[in-house]
């Protein structure tokens, strides 16, 4: 069986590098203080340098006024289900508008609303982690992404965040079957080196920041 | 894929004309090579150094265990639905993938890039049995409508300007006439939505495997490969038995690594980790996950004296740094890996035989190693390709005597003395610069200085005598 075979082949021969030790200490990539405003303030840097637009409403009704702004015209959205978006006066006005909520695979629809699992000032990212009600779609087909989170859901970098899964939510690669990372708006510069947004994923990416 | 690396001289005499191809690759090379230093100094240039050998230690760590390391991630990674398979080399590799797209009825493959797909040749083999593939990565959708190959790891279409593109694309899929780069691409994602939704399969590469939760981990800017591992049915991973790496706070020192090395992002746009098929709580995502782990040569590397090259996380960045490989493109490597790693793994994986000019394809300048993101020693490597060959008596009848006469000739002072005596009376009477039949193997690139008139020697001799008397 190929298996054991290449198994006893890597067997075979003495280990290589044995005086080179794992690290003990991940040194993270970027170190960042987890101090609330600066990880605020970075968050946004970063986020902005890759194409997002960060939006900070100064309270909810203008969130949800950026939003319908946003969606301008549309009558059908794709969107997570709402326990799951941190804007509960959303849904209601969406009706009252008569926006309808897509089927989640409807590669038709403009706009996709989601919240997030997490986010990494270091890097301007947002963590979105698959499960009951969190399509993978709505942050994938539609040309703009709107991500709706709070400030309390920054984390200083990549590392502080695995970190702090492994203790709150140490079934977290059990349980879900996808996380990704989303870093800015979908790119490619294939054609010449020329940066052209929107390759696949969204090409607009809106982060309301509550 | 066929190797045509033993053409690498008349392909690279011929390169070295293609203007065009140059200019593309040199100014591509060079933004990537200056955005990666500018991602690994962001904090400092010490902690980019630190971060650096941080990577190196855990792929070495890694590859010490590797066997062990293989075991668990298989096991983690059954434990959470996914069916692993293992392919001694490419054509088990080829026949897994087609069994799985015969077990699936799978009629239509949507495939996101991949390294390892094109060195067991995955594409025509799913031609073959009738299955329509098709690339999704802007670059490589490119080169499959032109049938050509891949010429960077990371960025496949580096050697190509916009017009020749615009012209495949309206040759190949009838676009309206444009010279705008946004339009281009828009139109290249309207025909690869409408594949992304009707495909049956989905096929990726993997960057990483991580064996402490059994997760797939992968990287892309475009979103290709989140397209084909959630909307398809099924997902299949093609993974270099060398991706291995131990945890999840590994992983994260890699990914980060890998970004900002192949191309000075501090993060790929979408940078992903999957752990299986779509739970049951879940509302999408592929039903059946498969995983191909392969050898195709890797052992081989393992049990010998280069190792090491199985550290490579495939960024590119070797490719950015290297001299020859901004000249030459990537195509006079002759296989599917080309520049400095190429010019390693190529022979390594198929063979010295057959790609014996690759060792020599270098000036040993050195900016390959400072730039690797896991420090891998390829100068090293590419000497010690060169002793190999030499020890198998590959090198030419004529190049073996030539070195045996010239290690004669300089392995003692006597000898040494004189030739430098005649070689400057003859360079007064005759050019040295054009010698005949097999030494003109050493005078068409170099220009032969003129000796000067004494020997340092007979200056030094001269010198002595003047004291003593």
């Amino acid at each position: 069986m190929s298996r054991d075979q290449i198994l006893s082949k890597l067997q075979s021969r003495k280990r290589p590098f044995p005086h080179i030790s794992p690290p003990t200490a991940h040194h993270p990539m970027t170190p960042l203080s987890s101090e609330a405003d600066e990880l605020i303030a970075r968050f946004i840097q970063e986020a902005e340098a890759l194409a997002a637009v960060v939006h900070q409403p100064e309270d909810e009704p203008a969130a949800v006024d950026t939003i319908l702004n946003l969606i301008g015209n549309d009558t059908s959205i794709l969107a997570w289900d709402w326990s799951h978006v941190p804007l509960p006066s959303l849904p209601t006005e969406l009706e009252a508008r008569n926006i309808r909520i897509a089927p989640h695979d409807d590669a038709a629809v403009r706009v996709g609303i989601t919240g997030v699992n997490g986010a990494l000032a270091a890097t301007g990212s947002l963590v979105m982690v698959s499960g009951n009600g969190r399509y993978r779609t709505t942050s994938l087909l539609p040309p703009v992404h709107i991500a709706i989170m709070t400030t309390d859901q920054i984390s200083p970098n990549l590392e502080s965040w695995l970190e702090n899964q492994r203790a709150e939510t140490p079934d977290l690669f059990k349980n879900a079957s996808n996380i990704v990372i989303i870093s800015g708006a979908s790119r490619t510069a294939d054609i010449a080196m020329e940066l052209i947004l929107g390759m696949h994923g969204p090409g607009e990416l809106h982060i309301i920041l509550l | 894929m066929h190797v045509k690396s033993n053409q690498f001289i008349k392909l690279s005499q011929i390169a070295v004309t293609d203007e065009q191809m140059k200019t593309a690759v040199s100014t591509g090379t060079q933004t990537a090579y200056n955005n990666r230093i500018a991602a690994m100094r962001e904090t400092s240039a010490a902690h980019g150094e630190m971060m650096r050998q941080q990577a190196a230690a855990i792929k070495r760590s890694a590859l010490n265990h590797l066997p062990e390391l293989l075991e668990k991630t298989e096991t983690n990674m059954q434990a959470n639905g996914i069916h692993v398979l293992w392919a001694a080399d490419a054509a088990e590799a080829r026949q897994h993938v087609l069994a799985i797209a015969q077990q699936h009825n799978v009629k239509k493959v949507t495939k996101s890039k991949s390294m390892v797909t094109e060195e067991i040749a995955l594409n025509d083999a799913l031609e073959a049995a009738g299955i329509e593939t098709i690339e999704t990565d802007l670059g490589e959708y490119i080169l499959q409508l032109n049938q050509e190959p891949p010429s960077h790891i990371v960025t496949p279409v580096i050697h190509k300007s916009k017009e020749s593109i615009r012209d495949i694309f309206e040759a190949q899929l009838e676009m309206p006439p444009t010279n705008d780069a946004r339009e281009m691409a828009h139109f290249a994602r309207q025909k690869l939505r409408e594949a992304f939704l009707s495909s049956d399969m989905g096929i990726t590469g993997g960057n990483f495997l991580v064996a402490e939760t059994g997760s797939l981990g992968l990287v892309t800017n475009e979103g290709n490969a989140r397209m084909v591992t959630s909307l398809p049915p099924v997902h299949v991973a093609i993974v270099g038995i060398e991706k291995i790496v131990p945890t999840m706070a590994d992983y994260a020192t890699l990914t980060q690594m890998i970004s900002r090395s192949a191309t000075g992002q501090k993060l790929a746009v979408y940078t992903h980790l999957i752990n299986g098929p779509r739970r049951e709580h879940e509302p999408d995502g592929s039903e059946h996950v498969y995983v191909v782990l392969v050898d195709n040569g890797r052992s081989n590397i393992y049990l010998s004296d280069y190792t090491e090259a199985l550290a490579c996380i495939r960024c590119g960045a070797c490719l950015n740094a290297c001299p020859v490989y901004k000249v030459t493109g990537g195509h006079t490597y002759g296989w599917v890996y080309p520049g400095p790693i190429g010019a390693i793994v190529t022979p390594l994986l198929t063979g010295l035989e057959n790609a014996s000019p690759l060792p020599y394809a270098s000036s040993l300048c050195g900016d390959c190693k400072q730039v690797c993101p896991v420090d891998i020693d390829i100068p090293r490597m590419l000497l010690d390709l060169r002793h190999d060959l030499v020890q198998s008596g590959q090198q030419p009848r004529m190049w073996q005597w030539g070195m045996k006469a010239w290690a004669f000739g300089n392995t003692s002072p006597g000898r040494f003395q004189l030739g430098g005596k005649v070689a400057a009376k003859v360079t007064n009477k005759l050019s040295l610069n054009h010698l005949p039949g097999p030494l003109s193997g050493w005078t068409n690139y170099r220009t032969t200085p003129s000796f000067a008139p004494k020997s340092f020697r007979e200056l030094w001799q001269e010198r002595e005598d003047n004291n003593e008397s």
